[in-house]
């Protein structure tokens, strides 16, 4: 009977040791984690943010204007066309990348560094640009503009 | 001579007076059938390359150029009477598309924004100039490069006039040196086309609106353009390089020194990419072949390259400590965005190079500049607040493992106590 209670005690004690051991472990871990994460660069630098809030209220876009917004570190276009309708674009020029704009007098997205001329389905139509410009979506949500890169 | 001339006009006059009528069914099917049952692959070749051609999926036959009676079998088909007048002369084959192909009410039945000026360019062509007036029977006309019966739109990929296949089609002959003999006009142009940067942005790129042969040259009416007037040919697309070079300096002394234009610099066939190295006074600075160190347009050419080169060098560096800071983790997209306008400033610099004056370099050279310093300081800012950031961590990592320390000491003290209380 003596045999059996050691045996138990011992039983008992070699578990909350066990259990402290891997508690102590699980603390260390959680603590180490998150520095060595800090510490380690992430690999992708730029974010992979699919959507922006435009600090633009849809009302202050008035028709047949457009305004550079800033999507991530690159340029968008927002445009408001003749009819009201918001579309919204990278502002990016697909000839040598300069930021494009908004050209009121011909209703066009026009780029100054080598006369591309794009309308307002982003699609090139004059000069040297290669491609369209990428086009995003761009919805007024109460008082608030949202850009989105895909539907 | 004059008779066998008179024989061709009357054979002609014939075949154009047995026109068929437009919606006519296809004529073809006489002369086909007995040209594929020859088995002679010179009658039968034709015959069965027609039927992929855009003239007869439009309902037009054999008859439509060679003449003839398509409803007779045999050589009563062939009766010069019924204006039959077999393979049209090189002289003949203008005529004979032009029949239709200038026929403006014709033509719009089947293409209404076909243009129907291409017999009147061609004849102010090289090629026509001299079919009409040395009568050379080498000169492209029609059918060179739009290979009868087997004739397609230019859109389609296969004819032999779609963009990607246009060099190809004018270097059949102008890259045959043995065929251009007698010309004395150089044979590298397909060569040197394809390895320029247009070939590249059209072939590699897949961009179909980059220049081939004919947008330079014109396609019907096909000449070398003219020394003044090469900046017009460039700046079709070049728009902006084109307004600045007209109004420069260069564009009166080249025309009076005999330099084509912007292929002075550029060169014509070969056309690289443009660099930062072709401007100033270095090895491979295209200035240098005028300019020296000493003349006022070589120390304006070295003053244009140092105020790129400041803000290439500035944008890189500016460009380069963002991106450090970005993938360190910082938030730098606001200066990563403002920098984004001194890489425009950049290009526009480069394009104002073609004015020829440092100070269209340097109004579009400095507020680059401006950006580039300021974006640069930022990445520097980021990159110190980082280092901060990581001193501070590795303190807090520091007093968080002596604290834990600590704790497990005095837990042990606790426990000797207690035991010690027991014993």
């Amino acid at each position: 009977m003596a045999d059996e209670a050691v045996d138990r005690e011992a039983t008992r004690r070699r578990f909350i040791n066990w259990f402290l051991g891997t508690s102590a472990g699980a603390f260390l871990l959680s603590v180490l984690y998150p520095v060595g994460r800090y510490l380690i660069p992430p690999a992708v630098g730029e974010s992979t943010a699919g959507t922006v809030t435009l600090a633009i209220k849809p009302d202050d876009v008035k028709p047949n204007t457009g305004q550079i917004f800033k999507f991530g570190s690159r340029p968008g276009i927002l445009v408001r066309t003749a009819q009201g309708e918001l579309k919204a674009f990278s502002a990016v020029c697909t000839h040598l990348s300069c930021t494009v704009q908004y050209r009121s007098d011909i209703s066009h997205i026009w780029c100054a560094c080598h006369n591309g001329h794009y309308d307002l389905n982003g699609k090139n139509i004059e000069g040297p640009p290669p491609r369209p410009l990428d086009a995003y979506v761009a919805n007024a949500r109460g008082n608030q503009i949202v850009v989105s890169k895909g539907a | 001579m004059r008779l066998a001339g008179l024989g061709y006009a009357l054979a002609l006059l014939l075949t154009l007076a047995s026109w068929p009528a437009e919606g006519a069914s296809p004529p073809t099917d006489r002369c086909a059938a007995c040209h594929l049952e020859t088995g002679d692959e010179r009658l039968a070749g034709p015959a069965r390359e027609f039927a992929g051609d855009i003239h007869a999926a439009k309902g037009l036959g054999c008859i439509a150029c060679h003449g003839g009676d398509a409803r007779e079998s045999g050589l009563e088909a062939m009766d010069p009477a019924k204006g039959y007048i077999g393979k049209p002369k090189r002289q003949q084959i203008l005529q004979v598309c032009g029949r239709c192909h200038s026929d403006a009410q014709f033509m719009k039945r089947y293409n209404p924004s076909l243009r129907v000026d291409q017999v009147t360019e061609y004849a102010s062509s090289v090629h026509g100039r001299r079919l009409k007036e040395l009568g050379d029977s080498k000169v492209a006309t029609c059918a060179s490069c739009h290979p009868a019966h087997s004739i397609r739109p230019p859109s389609d990929p296969k004819s032999s006039v779609h963009p990607l296949r246009v060099a190809d089609t004018c270097g059949r002959c102008h890259a045959d040196a043995k065929y251009m003999a007698g010309y004395k006009i150089p044979t590298d142009q397909l060569q040197k086309y394809k390895s320029s940067v247009h070939s590249q942005a059209m072939t590699v790129k897949g961009d179909l609106s980059a220049p081939t042969c004919n947008d330079c040259h014109g396609n019907h009416g096909a000449v070398p353009p003219g020394i003044s007037w090469v900046g017009n040919v460039c700046g079709q697309c070049h728009t902006v390089m084109a307004e600045l070079f007209k109004k420069s300096v260069h564009a009166k002394v080249f025309v009076e020194m005999g330099n084509p234009g912007c292929a002075t610099c550029h060169e014509n066939h070969a056309i690289k990419p443009a660099s930062d190295e072709m401007l100033g006074l270095g090895d491979k600075a295209v200035c240098a072949a005028c300019h020296g160190a000493d003349d006022k347009g070589g120390k304006a050419a070295t003053e244009m390259r140092a105020r790129i080169d400041a803000l290439r060098t500035a944008h890189d560096k500016a460009q380069a400590i963002l991106l450090k800071a970005e993938h360190s983790g910082m938030e730098v997209s606001q200066a990563s965005f403002d920098l984004n306008a001194a890489s425009g400033a950049l290009v526009k610099a480069r394009t104002a190079v073609h004015a020829f004056s440092v100070d269209a370099v340097a109004k579009e050279a400095e507020p680059g500049l401006a950006v580039s310093g300021k974006a640069f300081a930022r990445g520097v800012r980021a990159l110190e607040e980082l280092a901060f950031r990581r001193k501070g961590l590795v303190v807090s990592v520091v007093i968080i493992l002596a604290l834990i320390v600590g704790l497990v000491l005095k837990i042990r003290q606790v426990d000797r106590r207690q035991e010690g209380r027991d014993g």
